[in-house]
């Protein structure tokens, strides 16, 4: 996909003039959220079932040489053809080479961040391949000629007039008000495509080691369609997804669907070992496993190793008040929220991403709700150093910093400020907030208003409310 | 030193000391609540997943059945080869109906009638209400996947409490395909909006037996 993070001031101040995307905003996430918070309550062992599957996470990047090693070991040895890609350019020649080879000329694909993230289906386009993305989700997004906003919600910018034009336009179908007859409508012409497709492309939730298991985890059905009925089967994904053994799989199974949409679990979870055996009525003859680094090793060296931890349940973008407000396309590439914020840096490289650490209030509620505990707010806070370390703050934000740094070390100064800013804020205020400061103040003051300041310093009130002084 | 060779190298010097041995000892698996009866549970977390359960004696359940199939328009039921009990019931029905009789190579090859595809589950789970239908053994997955309504025959033995029973039973050396069918298919991809019946059945049918 192509990168456009460092854009994310530009980017927000779209999203936050964009009326129809904050309504679709403000309902998907109160959504998600509402329904993770109920299914979280709902189970006792969540906090339990919490800590263990971070300790396995931790224990598989500790150890991922071994448990890599293992995986592609097992799956070989069921038929599985096991490919590894350095980086993007790398792996889309692997899937070309893979497509040309054999022979496919339409591909049916359900959702995959990681395909994303190596425009898949530019690369199989270029093999001459038709891709359809199968998640209806994508596939609206697709026909709309866009990018998904949301990790498990791709199409939540859209609403059902658009969805319903779309239709008309790209499949002749008749204009509906009707959310079950467009989902029919998508059913009825993506069900032609899997039954003719050559190949069904997937990418995976987790890879299981002592199996040699690609398993995925989705409520359409579209990843089981597309894992049993082509011929071949091809899965993308990111070799921090391993799990050590199948034992270990409940333990995931039980935080993912909770985590992202609230199910105790998703109406399927397909668990795809191999080729299919000698006698099967179904199932593919040839299954490609396309495993990509992608920068991944690079941070399993570094201090923000347990960002690969994730499980890309889309937790952390639904409770993120930035991200409530500006979306996922603002992030400027495949992954938005907190999440993004953090991993956008590491994968692209900082330069490239150096606004997205700061698309955050640090307010701490994405590592609350973390199914498998990342530290996201200490790692957007360490990103935020590493980006002054790496020259990539201007001289005025470095400045503005170092004092600020000087004033709090100081609270006589801090009190003499809080007094004027008291009575000066007087005159900036508009309604409930300060906007319009004039220049260098501007710059804050055009996207945001500011509180007013209080008219007593926070230490005096303090002391008023302690009844220490009057 | 071909790309693998170089990854897992760049992994291992990337992990850093291996100070633990894998698979470090982990706390205890997550106590779950004592569910004494595992129908009572399966019959609740099925239905909270949108599965309609239905429940022995077979001649009461088949009336049943034979209603809820002519309200989804059905009028096709297929059944794997060899597969009696889906045969049985499958059979039965179709003086509750109009319902023809059909194959899945039929239906697979596209069909214009609603159809209903009748299968033995390999297992139950009571904790998540799931129904689990494998490849093993050579069998297909055509009744759960492509059909508009699924009837998943379940034998009351092989209800197991937990998702690691169910594994366990077969990851020694895993068919294919596992799959845990829970409900029916859905999306809420339009306007978060749940929508039943995306891309597999419409409804997801248990037949409890025993």
């Amino acid at each position: 996909m192509e990168l456009n993070a460092n854009a994310f001031g530009r980017n927000a101040r779209k999203a936050l003039l964009d009326k129809k995307l904050q309504g679709a905003l403000e309902r998907a996430t109160e959504r998600f959220l509402a329904h993770r918070d109920a299914a979280v309550a709902e189970f006792p062992e969540f906090e339990a079932t919490r800590e263990r599957a971070s300790r396995i996470k931790r224990d598989v990047l500790d150890h991922l040489d071994t448990y890599l090693a293992h995986f592609i070991e097992e799956a070989e040895k069921r038929g599985a053809i096991v490919h590894v890609a350095r980086d993007a350019a790398q792996a889309r020649e692997i899937a070309a080479r893979i497509a040309r080879d054999e022979g496919v000329t339409l591909a049916v694909k359900s959702k995959s961040m990681a395909s994303e993230e190596i425009s898949l289906n530019e690369a199989l386009q270029g093999a001459g391949v038709t891709v359809v993305e199968s998640d209806l989700g994508e596939y609206i997004v697709q026909l709309a000629g866009e990018t998904p906003s949301h990790i498990i919600a791709p199409a939540v910018h859209k609403t059902r007039e658009e969805i319903s034009r779309l239709f008309e336009r790209h499949l002749g179908e008749p204009r509906t008000e009707s959310i079950p007859e467009l989902v029919g409508m998508a059913r009825k012409h993506l069900r032609g495509k899997f039954l003719s497709a050559g190949m069904g492309v997937s990418g995976g939730n987790f890879l299981v080691a002592d199996t040699g298991s690609v398993v995925l985890v989705t409520n359409e059905g579209n990843g089981r369609m597309g894992t049993v009925l082509p011929r071949v089967h091809l899965a993308v994904v990111g070799i921090e997804k391993v799990i050590p053994r199948m034992a270990d799989l409940p333990t995931f199974l039980r935080l993912l669907p909770r985590s992202a949409t609230g199910q105790a679990i998703s109406s399927y979870v397909s668990i795809v070992t191999g080729t299919r055996r000698a006698g099967d009525p179904e199932g593919p003859d040839r299954m490609h496993i396309l495993l990509l680094d992608c920068g991944r090793s690079a941070i399993l060296e570094g201090k923000y190793r347990e960002v690969l931890k994730c499980l890309r349940c889309g937790a952390c973008l639904n409770t993120c008040p930035v991200y409530q407000s500006v979306g996922g396309h603002a992030y400027g590439w495949v992954y938005s929220g907190p999440i993004g914020a953090v991993l956008t840096p590491l994968l692209v490289g900082l330069p490239e991403a150096a606004a997205l650490p700061d698309a955050s209030t640090l307010c701490g509620a994405c590592a609350d709700v973390c199914p498998v505990k990342i530290p996201l707010p200490d790692f957007l806070l360490e990103l935020r150093s590493d980006a002054r370390e790496q020259g990539l703050k201007t001289p005025g934000e470095i400045a503005a910093m170092k004092g600020y740094a000087g004033v709090m070390q100081r609270a006589g100064l801090l009190e003499a400020i809080e007094r004027i800013a008291g009575v000066l804020g007087q005159f900036f205020t508009k309604g409930k907030g300060i906007g319009g400061m004039p220049y260098p103040f501007s710059g804050w003051t055009e996207r945001r208003d500011f509180p007013v300041p209080a008219k007593l310093p926070f230490r005096k009130q303090w002391k008023i409310k302690r009844g220490v002084t009057r | 030193m071909n790309e693998r060779e170089s990854l897992l190298r760049r992994l291992s010097a990337a992990c850093g000391s291996h100070g633990s041995p894998a698979g470090e000892p982990l706390p205890g698996e997550a106590p779950m609540a004592a569910e004494s009866d595992r129908v009572a549970l399966f019959a609740k977390t099925f239905a909270a997943a949108g599965g309609v359960l239905l429940r022995g004696p077979v001649e009461m359940a088949l009336s049943d059945l034979g209603e809820i199939l002519r309200a989804e328009g059905v009028t096709a039921l297929f059944f794997p080869e060899g597969d009696a009990a889906a045969r049985e019931i499958a059979e039965a029905l179709v003086p509750f109906g109009p319902f023809n009789l059909t194959t899945g190579a039929e239906v697979r090859g596209g069909s214009a009638a609603a159809t209903a595809g009748f299968r033995t589950a390999e297992a139950a789970i009571a904790e998540t209400g799931t129904i689990v239908e494998t490849s093993a053994g050579g069998r297909t997955l055509l009744p759960g996947l492509v059909a508009d309504v699924h009837v998943a025959i379940v034998p009351a033995a092989s209800l197991v409490a937990r998702m690691e029973e169910a594994l366990a039973a077969i990851s020694a050396d895993p068919p294919r395909n596992i799959s845990f069918l829970s409900g029916p298919s859905r999306t809420g991809d339009i306007e978060q909006t749940l929508t039943i019946g995306a891309h597999g059945p419409r409804k997801a049918i248990a037949l409890l037996l025993g």
